[in-house]
This record gives C-alpha cells, structure tokens and sequence, in this order.
C-alpha cells in the first residue's frame, strides 16, 4: 500500500490529537488509580469521584504514604498511617470475591447482587461512602489466590467478603493472614476452615458439623428412615456435608446407598431408576436448587415415591418445589419474615428472585462494612484494628434470622438449622 | 498474505523492507539490528526490576503467572510449535506434576521430601508420562491425536476428584490420595540448598531464572540436530521418515520435553499456591495456553513468549473497569487511526461521532433528565459522563443497545467507501452508549465479553501470530 | 429386563440430543476441516430462543398458544435464529482464518464461545431457567408398554430428532446442494473449479448445522429443563466426543456415536455408578480411538504426498 508523505503526516496529527485528548482525560484516571491502586473504579458510589477529585488533600488516608513505600511490609505503614491521619472513612473499600462468571454463575451473580444491595442500603443508613472492589475467581482457587493478592495489595480495602468456594477459602488464607486482612466466607461451609488454620477467616452461614447432625437426627427419628440414598454433586461442599451424614445414618441403623452426580450433569434418569423400592429418602447435599427440581422431575416420570432431602443449597422457594420434599435451612424463610419484608421487597425489585446464596451474603457485607465503620469511628483505620471489630461485631436484626456474632474461632455463635417441609410450592417450617 | 510462487526468503525481504516504511521506521531498523540474545537480556533484565519498581504484591504475583503461562507456553510450543503434535491434554502434566509435589511435600500421605529431590521426581515422573501418552501418536495422526490427548486431560480431572476414596486391597478402608474436591492443602514451600522461597517475589526470581534457563535452552535445541528434525517431522512427516528421520523418537521425545516442562512449572504452582485443587486444571486453562501459543505465533520462541505476558496480564489488566475502559476507547481509536485513510475521513468521523453524542445527549434530555448522572472514575468517565446520554432504566435500555451493536459492528466491517464513512459514527455511538450504561455495571462480564472479542479480532487480523512467520499448510 | 430397557430409553433420549450437536461438528469438519468449538454456544442460544419464544407465549403453566403450536414454534425459532448465528459466526470468525495454520480457528472458536457465553451472561443473568415442561406436557401423558413407561415428550425428542436426521441425509445424499457438499468436502479447490460456490456451501452447511444444534437446544430444554449460560460448554464436550467416536466427518457416524455416548452414559449410570459415567465415556472413547484410530465409521486419514 503506497502512502503519500502528505498522508502520513496528517494521519499522524490526528494521532497525535487523538492521544493528547485520551492522555488529558487519562490523567484523571491515573489520579484516581494511584489514590485508590486499582480498586476505587469499581465503586457503585461516588466515592471514587470525589477521591480522584482531592488526590493530594492530606487528609486521605492512604494516598502519598502508600505509594512512596517500597518495602513488602505495607502493613505496617498503614497502620501507622491510619493513626497519624484523623479518621477519614471517605472512600473506603470492601473487597468481594465470588464465581460472576463461569459455570457456577448463578451462584455467584445472586451473591454479587445481594452484595451490591447490602452496599447500597449501608450507605444509605450510615451516610457513609464506602464502595465494593468486585473481582472474578470463577471457583477456581488459583484465580482467587491472585485476586487475593489484588486485595491486599490494595491499602484501601480493609475487609473482604468471600470467597465463595471452601476450596478458595483455603488457598487464599496464607495470604490474607500476614496482612490480618478479614474475610467473611458466605458460602464455605467445610468445617475445618475454622479449626485455626485460617485465623482471619469468618462465616456467616454455619459448618457442615452443624448441619449433618441435624438432617440426620431429622431423617432418623422423624421420617424414620430405613434406606437412604445420598447423592453428592462432587464439589467440596457436597461431599463434605455427604462424608457427615452417612456415618451417621449408618450409626443409626440405616442403610446407606451413596453416588454422585457431576454439578453441571442434567440427565438423572439413569440414576433415578436406581432408587430401588424400598428406598425411603434420597437426601441431596446439592448447591443447585434447579439441578434438584430436575432431580425430582426425573423421579415423578418415573414414578419413584422415595422422599428428596436436601441442604441448604436447595433452599430456593423459586426453583426447587418439589411437592413433599424436605429442605434444611441456616436461616428461617425470610420471605415470610414480617420484620424482613420491606428488604426483601426492595430487593425483588431491583434484582429480581434469589435463592439460598443471596441472604447470606447479605450479611457478610453488612458485617465487613459494619466493621470498618466502627473501626474508622474509633480512630483505627487499619487492617488489625478491622479484624478486631470484625471479630466483636454484633448484628442484632440480622437478615439470617438470629442475632449474628461471632465465636473465637470465627464460626456464627449459636447456630442453629431450620428444616422445612415443601407443601403445594410453600415452604412449611417443620422444626 | 502469502506469495505463491515467490520464493521464502525473497518474500521476508520484501516484507521487511515494506516494514521499515513510514515515521517509526528509523525505530524498527535499529531495533532488529540489535542481535537476539541482547534484547532478550535486556527485556529480562528490565522485567527482573520489576518486584523493585513496584510495592504491589499484586503486580508480582500477576508476573509470577505470566512466568507460570510462560514456561507452560515453551513446553507446549515444543510439542505443538516444533513437532506440529496437536497435544490438548497438556494440561494433565501440568497438573500431574503439581499433584507428585503435593504428595511429595505434605501431610496427605505423610511425606516430606526435600525439594531438590522432589523437583527432580516431579520432572522425570512427568517426562516419562510424557513419553506414555505420546505412544499413541505412533499411530495416531492431526487430529485424531489431538480428540485423544483432549481426553486424557477430562480423564486427569476425574481421577483428581475422584481418587479420594480409592479402595486397595491391602489397605483397611478407602484411601485418600488426591483429596478429592477438597484438594491437598499445606504444601512445603520449595527450598533449595538452604534457601526458603516463601515469598511472591521469591517465586517470581525462582521463575525468571527457570524461565531464562529454558528459553535458552529451547533456543540453543532449536538450532541442534534435533530441533532440525522436529521441524523437518512438522513440515511433513512422511518426508521426514523417508529421509530416515526415527520419526517416532522424535514425536515420544517432544512429548517428553513439553511434559517435564509442564511438570516443572506445575510443582511451582503448586508450591506457589501452598495448595492443589481438581479446579485449577480444566479445559480453560489449557486453552489459554493455546491461546498463548498460538497468539505469540507457534513456532516462535519471542513470539510464544510474549503471547504468554499478553495472555497473563491482560485479563488482570481488565479486572479493573477503569483499565479496561482506557483499552476500550485505545483499541477503538487506535483500530481507527490504522484503518481509516484519508485522514480527513479519520478526522470527520471522530467530529461525527462527538458531534453525534452531544445531540444525542440533548434529543433524550427531556426523556432521561437525571442524565447528568457521573459514572464514577476519574476525568475520562466524567468527560464520557458528560457525552453519553444516560438512560434511568439502564439495564433494559443497554441490553436492547447491545444487541443492536453487535450486528452492526459487524455490518460496518462489512461496508466499504462512504457508505461506512456514514454509518462509523453512528456506530461508535452505540458502542460508547453500550459500555457506558451497561457493561460498567457489571465488569466481570465485561470482561470475559472483551477477551473473546479480542481473541477473535487478534485471530483474524493476524492469523500467524504476532511473531509468528505465515506458512503454507499441508493437508 | 425392565431397567435394561428403561435405560434404552433414557440413553436414546440424551443420545439423539447428542447425535444432533455431533452432526453440526461433523458436517464441519467434514467440509472444512476445522473444529468449530463454538458450537456447543451455538446450541446454547437455540435453547434460550426456545425458552424466549415460551415465554413470550406466557410460560409452560399458562401458554396463550395450545402446547401442539407452541412447542414446533419454538423449534422453528430456535433452528432458524441458531442457523442465522452460525452462518454469522462462519462469516466473521472463520472466513478470514481460512487458509491460515490449522491452530488458529480453534483459538478464534474459543474466542467466538467466550463472547456468545458472557453476551447471555450480560442479557439473561445468571439464572439457571427452567422450561417447566410438566406444566405444558406432563410427564404422566405417555405410553405404558407393560411396566415400561415412555413420556410423551421422550418420545417427541427421539422423533423429532430422527426425523431431522432422516431429512439430513436426504439432503446431503438426494439433492444438489448436498451434492455440492460432498464434493467439497472431498476437495475444496477442485469443486471450486468445477463451478462450485464453495463459499455458499459452507455458509449453507454451517447453517445446517447449527440449525440441528438449535433443535437440540431446545430439546434439552423440555426434557432436562435447565437452561444457563454456560450449558453449551459440557454439551459440546459430549457432542465433539460423539463425533470422534462415530468418525469424525462422517455423517451417519456422528449419528451412532451420538446414540453410543448417550447409551454408554446412562448404563454406566444406572449399572456402575454415576459417579463413574463420565469417566467410563472417556475411557470408551480413547479405547475406540487406539483401536480404530479413525473412530468407528471414519475412512482412514491418507496422507498426500
């Protein structure tokens, strides 16, 4: 292709305009990604408008210390920063890490929502500006090592909600816990998470230990159970929940029969027709409560009669209403909560229906952004001192139901679980 | 573009010299003048500086990956890049190797190994699966290799998550090898002669160097006999074992070498990430090494290497909306400037399309009056704030705007002369009104949305390869 | 005897869903060698067409169409929309990749799959939707042969899937453009000389198959009843693993291994344990390829010298 020189020359002013108009407008942005290293744009708030608008106001917690230090340990300047500066909570930041994208999408999409609604409501009440850094792990615990990288290395986010996955809440502790940085699992339920390995690590649902026992002792002594058959979907969760129950029902008397499906399998047919006869329950320890009203599609065209048991995954009035069906819950139905209608209403009107993952997260939110409140409030704005409040915070009309506060090993204090009955698409609390 | 019947070399010279036209051609001339080995020092000299220059551990780690995507990417370019083996259970040695560390340094079975020791098992073990699974490359050709090896990554997944109740007969009840979806956690960081890689930046150093140590190895293999008759096997290898190449060694040696490779980094990783999971070895990794390879331009030792920097950093770079809103309007405007000629027509589609905007902006600011709405972000979002009309119910508006932006984007790539003239405008509109009311709102998405697009747009444009050299394929 | 047989059925049912997908890969390759790795996206789409055109009618529970319109409008447009999108995929992400290295459609296919999952992703959040079939047809409507239950809507899926593939071969075999097919599947340049629109017949082929794929899409959607964003992934997975098994390129192969994988799957569920299945598959599926490295109906690869 010939170019005439005249050609290139005007190609290249244009260029030239072109990048001097985008460098202009770009040095604002750099701004803004210096005060707040790479999260602030993710805020669903002004917050990082009015940071980038005062990038030198002394004032800002972070700004100039953070980005002159050199060494590893920027932990230590923080805190130093935060009690030098007076407590300034402008442009706070919380991280939230979950499965947006991806094959597990429907679980991480209802928790980014719940998560973004918390956000908005919190300012709201408290008039304050603190903002959400959304970051992708796709379940994948080599992502969420990376993305936790991203959260410590960002000075402004002092707590982090998630990950989702009990397998990413492990990978990510050795890196969160040099840095005392808090975070608040919503969906990671494998008990030894809060055996003491994971110091910084809280949950707002309760572990599989308290869980098992209770569908057991339901399934034995209510439904008196002869033959069940368990069905775990081969995630962390399932089978941990799975590895429980089953010794104990064996315990009991009862004759266990266990499988497993992959999570994204949808033809259960050929495993339907091995419920044999006498099999009175089929207790699912599933995350996706569409696979499970699938599940019982799949018996009712068949004719199967045994009764579906499943977890707290399954807990969703909207996809899983299997008639007859039992489901444990960490929470009362909050749909029929009085006290928790106006919320779930707003909710539904912005996001839409929701099922299990959402309410937690809920909660999780609101204990980070609570947490780094008080901490701001009582002059500390600092990682340790987040992690203490954290540790202290109590929510007394939470959304779970209860009281939340937290135990020493950072379980839910007092937890407790729900079982409900599914009669003509309600769900009818039975204990 | 390929020339039949120009010979090889006289068309590199003729597209080198039609290279070195234009401004930035003085740059170019002296840049290829500096031999190989000296920019590769200085590149890795400048890149070794990095965990120096920045106090974000998150920018290591990001480097630490693109090490990882960088010894994945020799490995496999050995195999799918010199060999021409279409090799997709590559992923296995990968996770093999991570696994054997595991094993071999945690308390899942109770053993500890010194590193040293275990890296060195890591390497043979995943050499020698290497040679096991390439046996059926013997008999197996293009493609059907390719469906086979595919399988033997999906079996490498199922056994990970399966092996966690394995019942021996000599043991009393079911065996916990892999751990299952649980995974192995608890792994020993390396420590060679003394010395404990705790660190990210420990990692990124022990990378680099293993990274410095295979390029010039692959580089110096590359030239040897047997680089030679790897080529040769590529090209065409009936040829090849007519010319009494020993054709089979060949394939069972590139395998080998591509999996010790990948074994290696695996062992790495999975000291890196003090922990091993089924997840961490799907099909998308192995695609984004492909994507790597094939990006950098298979074949291509600078080419694979950058094509595994682009891969790693890129979707990080993307994480952060208001980075991935600057690569939007770059890559829009840059697209432009290189396409677009006269620059007259350049400039009257730019002023079109601002034009466009602000009376777009006045026509709707009666139906949409809290338009003046800033999306956050610095100075570019509130110019962009003030340009783009902002409609109150966002989420409907957008979606109707995105599915109307796709088929015209692809309409105008279409149009030729004024016709496209007229219809850029209207379509750069749309496309800053799409990302401004609705892919904002959800960056994760946004971001898996850019990346396929960019593969694709990457792919077409340039099919070769960045650095890859167009070659005509026998079928 | 009964099991054996109820799992004939069950395996029938997923394997016709899988022998469509796996048609649309083989005609493909057949045609232009190429593994279009998109198509399991291909097939997603149709499936959310098909629930769109449900929902625009109402939903399952409260259709304003009788279920004997509703159900073949449904197909219609998600075969039509599919095929639409596949002849744009071919256009825009293949056409210009045609006479590059091998390698590089897959890496634009790839990149083709991430943008369609991520658009559905954008426009119909994450939510898993769920066709509500028993609402439109129960599962109770049916054939009882003895103890043997069949569903009508089983039924529906194995037929209508037969008859797509009975229609298929007529065309490839009886009429010109499929003529024109099998010539340039067997030589691109030389049918292209011959005065053949070679273009054309790889847009027509591509929307032939992904035509196929929306049907399947559908299909899933009123047996399995899940539809989601990121469905296209393991379908294409098993749909790609039928063609090998049946030779690749090869049509009434890519039928059988469809019916095979879908057998093998619900056999290996019902007599080993599901927790096995998949496993069992791909273990069916390297075994084939050691022994018959060309899969099951394929003509060996010759080599041009």
């Amino acid at each position: 292709m010939m170019t005439t020189p005249r050609n290139v020359r005007g190609r290249f002013f244009v260029l030239v305009l072109a990048v001097l108009a985008l460098a202009a407008a770009g040095c604002g942005g750099e701004d803004d990604a210096t005060t707040g290293d790479t999260g602030a744009a993710t805020a669903t708030t002004d917050a990082a408008t009015t940071a980038a608008e005062t990038p030198e106001t002394p004032t800002e917690p972070t700004a100039g210390a953070e980005e002159t230090t050199t060494g590893p340990t920027t932990e230590a300047e923080d805190t130093g920063d935060g009690q030098a500066a007076p407590a300034d909570c402008d442009g706070l930041l919380v991280g939230i890490a979950g499965p947006f994208t991806g094959d597990a999408a429907s679980i991480g999409q209802e928790q980014l929502n719940w998560a973004r609604f918390a956000l908005e409501r919190f300012n709201a009440d408290n008039g304050t500006n603190f903002a959400l850094v959304e970051a992708d792990t796709q379940l994948d615990p080599a992502q969420a090592t990376t993305v936790a990288q991203q959260f410590v290395s960002n000075g402004d986010i002092l707590a982090v909600v998630g990950p989702a996955g009990s397998q990413e809440a492990e990978a990510v502790g050795p890196i969160f816990e040099p840095d005392n940085l808090a975070y608040i699992g919503m969906s990671a339920t494998r008990t030894s998470l809060t055996g003491g390995d994971y110091p910084t690590f809280f949950r707002v649902v309760p572990n599989d230990d308290a869980q098992g026992p209770t569908d057991a002792t339901y399934m034995v002594d209510e439904l008196g159970a002869q033959n069940v058959f368990i069905i775990d979907d081969q995630t962390s969760y399932s089978t941990g929940l799975a590895d429980i129950v089953q010794p104990l029902l064996e315990e009991a008397g009862v004759t266990v029969t266990r499988d497993s499906v992959p999570q994204d399998q949808t033809d259960f047919s050929a495993l339907v027709s091995r419920i044999s006869d006498d099999t009175d329950i089929v207790f699912l320890p599933w995350q996706l409560a569409a696979s499970a009203q699938l599940f019982s599609q799949q018996m009712e065209e068949q004719g199967k009669t045994a009764t579906i048991f499943g977890s707290d995954g399954l807990f969703s009035p909207d996809d899983f209403s299997a008639e007859g069906a039992y489901v444990s819950s960490f929470a009362p139905d909050i749909t029929a909560l009085p006290e928790q209608a106006e919320l779930v209403e707003a909710y539904t009107e912005q996001y839409g229906e929701f099922g299990t993952f959402g309410p937690p997260t809920y909660a999780a939110t609101q204990v980070a952004l609570t947490a780094v409140l008080a901490a701001c409030e009582a002059g500390d704005v600092s990682r340790e001192a987040v992690l203490e409040q954290v540790g202290d915070v109590t929510i007394t009309d939470s959304i779970l139901g209860a009281p939340l506060t937290f135990d020493a090993n950072g379980d839910v204090e007092g937890a407790q679980f729900y079982i409900f009955r599914i009669e003509g698409g309600e769900y009818v609390l039975v204990e | 573009m390929t020339k039949i019947g120009t010979d090889e070399w006289v068309a590199q010279v003729g597209e080198r010299t039609e290279a070195y036209r234009g401004l930035t051609a003085p740059v170019r001339r002296t840049w290829d003048g500096i031999p190989l080995g000296w920019r590769f020092a200085a590149a890795m000299l400048l890149v070794a500086l990095l965990p120096v220059a920045t106090d974000s551990s998150y920018v290591v780690r990001v480097g630490v990956n693109a090490f990882l995507f960088g010894l994945l990417a020799l490995g496999l370019n050995v195999v799918v890049g010199y060999a021409g083996l279409l090799d997709l259970g590559y992923i296995a040695f990968y996770g093999f190797g991570a696994y054997t560390y595991a094993l071999l340094s945690s308390d899942q079975i109770g053993v500890h190994l010194p590193a040293e020791l275990t890296l060195i098992v890591v390497v043979a073990l995943t050499a020698g699966l290497g040679y096991v699974l390439g046996l059926p490359s013997r008999r197996l050709l293009g493609d059907y290799l390719a469906i086979v090896t595919l399988f033997f990554g999906q079996v490498f997944v199922q056994l990970a998550i399966h092996l966690d109740r394995l019942s021996l007969p000599w043991a009393d009840g079911p065996v916990n090898v892999t751990g299952g979806p649980n995974g192995i956690v608890g792994i020993d960081p390396i420590r060679l002669v003394g010395v404990t890689f705790s660190s990210v930046t420990d990692y990124f150093y022990l990378l680099l160097v293993a990274f410095v140590a295979l390029a010039v190895g692959l580089h110096r293999l590359t030239a040897s006999r047997t680089g030679r008759a790897w080529r040769a096997l590529r090209e065409d290898p009936l040829a090849a074992e007519q010319m009494g190449l020993p054709v089979n060694r060949l394939k069972l040696l590139a395998f080998a070498v591509g999996g010790a490779v990948a074994g290696f980094a695996g062992a790495v990783f999975a000291a890196v990430q003090v922990g091993v999971f089924p997840q961490n070895f799907e099909t998308l990794l192995l695609i984004m090494i492909y994507a790597a390879v094939i990006l950098g331009g298979a074949g291509s030792l600078p080419g694979v290497a950058i094509g595994a920097a682009v891969i790693a950093v890129f979707p990080e770079v993307l994480r952060t909306p208001d980075y991935a809103r600057l690569i939007f309007y770059g890559v829009v405007l840059g697209g432009l400037v290189a396409l677009l000629r006269p620059w007259s027509r350049l400039a009257a589609v730019l002023a079109g399309t601002v034009v466009l905007g602000f009376v777009v902006r006045f026509a709707t600011a009666a139906a949409w009056p809290d338009a003046a709405a800033v999306a956050p972000g610095g100075l570019v979002a509130r110019a962009l704030g003030a340009w783009v009309a902002t409609p109150p119910n966002a989420t409907t508006v957008g979606n109707v705007a995105f599915v109307l932006l796709v088929p015209a984007v692809l309409a105008v790539t279409r149009l030729r002369g004024p016709a496209r003239t007229w219809a850029l405008p209207t379509v750069l509109y749309l496309a800053a009104f799409v990302w401004e009311t609705r892919l904002v709102a959800e960056p994760s998405v946004t971001r898996q949305l850019v990346l396929g697009a960019i593969l694709v747009v990457m792919m077409t444009a340039r099919p070769q390869g960045l650095l890859g050299t167009p070659r005509v394929e026998m079928l | 005897m009964e099991f054996f047989v109820q799992q004939l059925v069950n395996g029938l049912t997923l394997g016709s869903v899988y022998a469509l997908i796996a048609l649309g890969y083989s005609m493909v390759y057949g045609i232009l060698k190429l593994l279009n790795f998109a198509h399991g996206e291909v097939y997603m789409v149709g499936a959310f067409i098909g629930y769109g055109v449900l929902t625009m009618a109402g939903g399952a529970a409260d259709p304003v169409l009788p279920a004997a319109v509703l159900v073949p409008l449904m197909f219609l447009a998600a075969m039509i929309g599919s095929g639409l999108l596949g002849v744009a995929i071919e256009r825009f992400a293949y056409r210009p990749l045609r006479d590059a290295p091998r390698i590089a459609p897959l890496i634009s296919a790839v990149g083709v799959s991430f943008f369609l999952q991520a658009a559905a992703l954008l426009l119909f959040t994450a939510r898993i939707r769920n066709y509500d079939t028993p609402e439109l047809i129960p599962f109770s409507v049916g054939v009882e042969v003895g103890p043997l239950r069949i569903s009508l809507v089983r039924i529906l899926v194995i037929v209508t899937a037969v008859v797509l593939m009975v229609a298929l071969t007529l065309l490839v075999s009886r009429t010109r453009l499929g003529k024109a097919m099998r010539a340039t599947a067997y030589d691109r340049e030389a049918a292209a000389m011959m005065g053949i629109d070679t273009d054309r017949v790889i847009a027509a082929t591509f929307f032939i198959g992904s035509v196929l794929a929306g049907a399947a899409g559908v299909m899933i959607g009123l047996v399995f009843s899940r539809v989601f964003h990121f469905m296209g992934f393991l379908a294409g997975l098993k749909g790609f693993t039928a063609a090998v098994v049946g030779g690749i390129g090869n049509i009434p192969g890519a039928m059988v291994g469809g019916l095979l994988i879908g057998l093998a799957e619900a056999y290996a569920a019902a007599y080993l344990s599901s927790r096995f299945s998949e496993l069992v598959v791909f273990t069916i599926l390297i075994g084939v390829m050691l022994v018959r490295p060309s899969g099951l109906f394929g003509t060996p690869a010759l080599q041009k010298v």
